[in-house]
């Protein structure tokens, strides 16, 4: 059974300006421990999908299933990491975010920092657990997030653009430890991105999306190159022009 | 080394910082020297050197001490008892709608009636002891309090809530973990506004109905045509406003410089 199931799901949003509709009779299943990139171009509903998986919003037709049981409002099962960095806490150190989650659940000082340290080590961040969110550059950020994600050990992570923001050098070095960190946990990773190359880099599949209004998939193309993954290699260079070419016609319709 | 050379920096800074202070005030009465002497040239505008002679004698005595005391702890008192009101409401407000609905016309009424225009109210309430001034000052403090931290509920960050929710947080949780320490700096700053509303109501009470404090002082200089003792108590208020801003500024970053890189 598919951890996670959308079964015709639509989401209309009534706005003082009348009615939109972000998403449109989207269907798609997560299995276990795969990671699945969701590609599209700006407007195209994708983050309105995760959002829905989510349950920060509540899709206006059809369903979404986790482990068979209905979405109702966001929970500890389902991790996120934001795209923007707005979302850690200021007034925490690196290593009391990471530990936020379990802090919730009500884990004692000391095995709730032992275990971000752990996680602080798995992103790399070795030795910067003191300092606070606003000493930390825009990838140390997203790491911290990424850590706090796994820290509390959810059942999958949804990730919205998260390295969008950072330059073209951090970006690669991100996506490089994300495939690392993947790999070693397994969890089951829906990410949303518009960049083709992240996509393949990141991805044993990817959806692409048509544009928006009212976007759904596509197509879906499986991803089945080892990793880590070289991005000059023949094999990779054919999964981005069969990417690139299913979502041309969508990046010269959007503008 | 890296180290070293913040704290260099950051002790230079303040040195900096305290030595503009010390030329800044010595200009304030250099001109004030000049204006007195060679300007005006009337016992109505005394210079500078006089006034704090008689400030000193006045200290000496332990005249002066007595009045600043008297001032200082009802401002104390009306404010902790203001902010102590104005906090808790600030954040039910900005919490949930219906409060919103229900207390936001109080808000935006009282704001508009200053505490000043209180006075007679709260003389013929409470008489002219310590109860009129605290309620005063606790009045004037309220409201700013009230409205500044509302809007710093306001203002915490959608994905600071949503980061909370998915990682497991209830309602409770997400209010006192997440929303409370994220508004701390509007609190703080509205409690910094209220100060100086504080410092105005306080001297205009004691203008009007007090026995004691640096209002009443400049009331009866006026009386008795002290002109030094005026400018004695305006120096005095001055000289502690500055000085309780500072303060509270420096608490601000002691406490809570983390919680917003931009206090």
């Amino acid at each position: 059974m598919a951890l996670v199931s959308l079964q015709g799901v639509g989401k209309v949003f009534s706005g003082r300006t009348g009615a939109w509709e972000a998403v449109r009779d989207f269907s798609l299943d997560l299995a276990e421990g795969e990671f699945f990139c969701l590609l599209g171009t700006s407007g195209c509903g994708k983050t309105t999908v995760l959002n829905m998986v989510a349950g920060f919003d509540a899709p206006t037709a059809g369903s979404i299933l986790l482990d068979g049981a209905p979405v109702a409002g966001p929970g500890a099962d389902r991790g996120v990491v934001f795209q923007g960095h707005d979302s850690l806490y200021d007034w925490l150190t690196a290593l009391d975010n990471i530990g936020f989650g379990l802090r919730l659940r009500g884990l004692g000082k000391a095995e709730r920092r032992a275990k971000a340290e752990h996680f602080l080590r798995k992103v790399g961040l070795t030795g910067q657990g003191a300092k606070h969110p606003s000493e930390l550059s825009g990838g140390m950020k997203q790491r911290i997030q990424i850590a706090r994600a796994l820290a509390n050990d959810p059942r999958m992570l949804l990730m919205d653009e998260p390295f969008g923001a950072l330059d073209a050098m951090t970006r690669a070095v991100l996506q490089g430890e994300l495939s690392r960190i993947w790999a070693e946990t397994k969890k089951t990773v829906l990410f949303i991105t518009h960049d083709i190359e992240e996509a393949c880099a990141l991805a044993t599949r990817i959806g692409v999306m048509r544009r928006g209004p009212g976007g759904t998939l596509k197509a879906i193309v499986p991803v089945d190159l080892p990793f880590p993954r070289e991005r000059t290699s023949d094999a990779f260079m054919r999964v981005f022009r069969d990417v690139h070419g299913l979502i041309h016609d969508e990046i010269h319709g959007a503008h | 080394m890296a180290l070293f050379m913040m704290r260099f920096t950051v002790r230079t800074e303040r040195l900096t910082t305290i030595g503009g202070y010390i030329a800044g005030f010595a200009l304030l009465f250099l001109i004030w020297h000049l204006a007195a002497t060679y300007l005006v040239k009337s016992t109505l505008f005394p210079p500078p050197l006089p006034v704090l002679e008689r400030g000193w004698m006045l200290i000496e005595d332990g005249i002066l001490q007595e009045q600043i005391i008297a001032s200082l702890k009802r401002i104390a008192q009306g404010f902790l008892l203001g902010s102590a009101i104005g906090i808790p409401i600030g954040l039910a407000i900005g919490s949930f709608k219906p409060v919103r609905w229900l207390l936001e016309p109080w808000t935006e009424f009282f704001r508009f009636i200053p505490a000043v225009a209180m006075i007679t109210v709260s003389v013929i309430w409470f008489g002219i002891g310590e109860e009129s001034k605290v309620f005063l000052i606790a009045y004037t403090t309220i409201f700013v309090v009230i409205i500044s931290t509302a809007a710093g509920v306001g203002a915490v960050g959608r994905d600071k809530i949503r980061a909370a929710q998915c990682l497991g947080a209830n309602r409770w949780q997400v209010f006192g973990l997440v929303a409370l320490p994220a508004t701390v700096p509007y609190i703080l700053t509205g409690m910094r506004l209220a100060m100086s509303n504080a410092f105005v109501t306080i001297v205009a009470a004691e203008l009007i109905a007090s026995n004691d404090g640096l209002g009443k002082m400049l009331w009866d200089a006026r009386l008795f045509m002290q002109i030094e003792d005026i400018f004695v108590a305006l120096v005095a208020l001055g000289m502690l406003g500055f000085a309780t801003d500072r303060s509270f500024r420096f608490l601000i970053r002691a406490f809570a410089g983390r919680f917003n890189a931009t206090v």
